[in-house]
């Protein structure tokens, strides 16, 4: 009985999860192009450059931010849960580092804004000039 | 002796004042409890009715509630020395072992370049697919691996490994070469579940590698291990035939799907020792429901004499963003003959918590 009240829960709550756009961004003077596969290579720790050969540095989202389950879910295709799944395996095995994580969009975006290797994702509400949009989720 | 100088070496490196030096310090746990709710035990050995839920550590249950055989927790500490080099060192404590920390993994890391990475020092045996994160139960489905499959009682190894990371078109194609030895002094599968004597296993000249072919919702993973085995029972050498080594060929393959909410997870292996094969396989399939994952899962040990199997069904709840509950109910048959029966048939049911930070 009290075993189909679990069950029911969080079905409400996964499905009431209101969805915003998020934008992926890097620096203004990156001129390459990516596609979520790029996106979400970078992003798993499955490619270190991008398309041009050039490095690449990932910026994740604190869990806490808005975007971060909207981009897990939408780019990478998992929930938020299984990417620390995916993440674990490969951070005790000596296989794999996550992206460093920031607290915030304004995060994200001074540091994006910052370095000429770095992509990142903020809500498309927050995008300003400082960073340049390459896609949108 | 070597542990401890590994584990100086890190200390040193650590401590060293290196102020490049950026250390990350993380960790996984699991609080597990459960007992036997039904077995024969082994009646010609005199054990009571017991659930083994880990072979290598000897990890059982029994018919009253226990919250050892399946915790344990673990500290790793990774010190970026920049350029490439870095020094890792993992301390596990399991309940098995009344909680006592040990060195799990100790070694260093040096990034050749992109693609490449050597290391060098005690690690996992990458043997099965979940045997080198077999502690860390948070990023599986079970509360365990197949008991039945993960049987070996060698899981460690000092050598260097050298692993890769390539993108072929839509591929992945990962994988390690690994090679070294493990010289367990007093081995407690051995001296303690098989056996009564101090047992001192040693599996030299270890050859191996992996590879692991990854797409989308798809992952193949190949693993293959040659090594010789030395034993003292006592003291005295074990020998085999009259040769005081005998050679052990281990090969597996893995085939797991994630496609949609659906996830099917199998590996198949052989373990040829002396001319005799150790045949295991594992076949689960899980359906994601929210945060819910229910789940079944069949296992299976099957050699001349020693043959058992498991069902299991269970679930697993990410209710957390560090921390999934998991329950699982586990039916073991042991059809050994000829005095290779393992713990008898037996029904057991475990529930806890997995994190990791």
């Amino acid at each position: 009985m009290n075993w189909l009240k679990f069950v029911a829960i969080p079905l409400v709550l996964t499905s009431a999860v209101v969805s915003a756009e998020v934008a992926v961004v890097v620096h203004p003077s990156n001129a390459v192009s990516l596609d979520q596969a790029e996106i979400s290579r970078l992003f798993t720790g499955r490619g270190a450059t991008f398309s041009n050969g050039s490095k690449a540095t990932p910026l994740n989202l604190a869990e806490s931010a808005p975007a971060r389950a909207e981009f897990d879910s939408k780019v990478l295709g998992k929930s938020s849960s299984q990417m620390k799944a995916y993440w674990s395996k490969l951070v005790f095995t000596g296989k794999g580092t996550p992206p460093k994580e920031l607290g915030t969009d304004a995060d994200v975006k001074a540091a994006v804004a910052a370095d000429a290797s770095a992509i990142g994702y903020i809500d498309v509400a927050s995008v300003d000039a400082s960073v340049k949009v390459i896609g949108k989720f | 002796m070597k542990k401890s100088l590994i584990a100086t070496l890190l200390c040193a490196g650590l401590v060293s004042g290196n102020a490049v030096a950026e250390v990350d310090i993380s960790g996984f746990a699991s609080v597990v409890g459960g007992k036997v709710l039904s077995g024969e035990g082994v009646p010609e050995f005199g054990l009571e009715p017991t659930f083994l839920a880990n072979y290598p550590i000897v990890g059982f249950y029994e018919e009253d509630w226990s919250f050892k055989p399946d915790s344990k927790y673990g500290l790793q500490i990774s010190a970026d020395l920049a350029e490439g080099l870095t020094a890792t060192a993992q301390l596990v404590g399991r309940g098995a072992d009344d909680f006592n920390a040990e060195f799990e993994w100790a070694y260093l890391s040096y990034a050749l370049n992109e693609h490449w990475t050597l290391q060098a020092g005690k690690k996992r045996l990458p043997l099965y697919y979940y045997s080198d994160f077999f502690d860390v139960s948070y990023a599986y489905l079970w509360i365990r691996p197949a008991a039945d499959n993960y049987t070996w009682q060698i899981f460690n190894y000092n050598g260097v490994n050298a692993q890769f990371n390539y993108q072929v078109s839509d591929w992945t194609v990962s994988g390690n070469i690994y090679t070294g030895r493990e010289d367990d002094t007093e081995n407690k599968l051995l001296s303690e579940f098989f056996g009564s004597q101090p047992v001192r296993e040693i599996w030299k000249n270890i050859v191996g590698g992996v590879l692991s072919l990854n797409r989308d919702w798809l992952d193949l993973r190949f693993t293959y291990m040659t090594y010789q085995n030395e034993r003292y029972r006592n003291g005295v050498q074990v020998t085999w035939d009259g040769d005081d080594a005998r050679r052990g060929k281990f090969a597996g393959i893995s085939a797991n799907v994630d496609y949609n909410n659906w996830v099917v997870l199998t590996e198949f292996n052989r373990l040829t020792l002396d001319g005799s094969d150790f045949d295991t396989y594992l076949l689960s399939a899980g359906y994601r429901v929210g945060q819910w994952t229910p789940f079944v899962s069949f296992a299976d040990f099957d050699a001349e004499a020693e043959m058992h199997s498991t069902t299991s069904i269970g679930a697993r709840w990410d209710f957390h963003s560090s921390a999934a509950f998991k329950v699982q109910y586990d039916d073991v048959t042991d059809d050994g003959i000829d005095g290779q029966m393992v713990a008898g048939d037996s029904k057991a049911i475990t529930f806890g918590i997995d994190l990791v930070f």
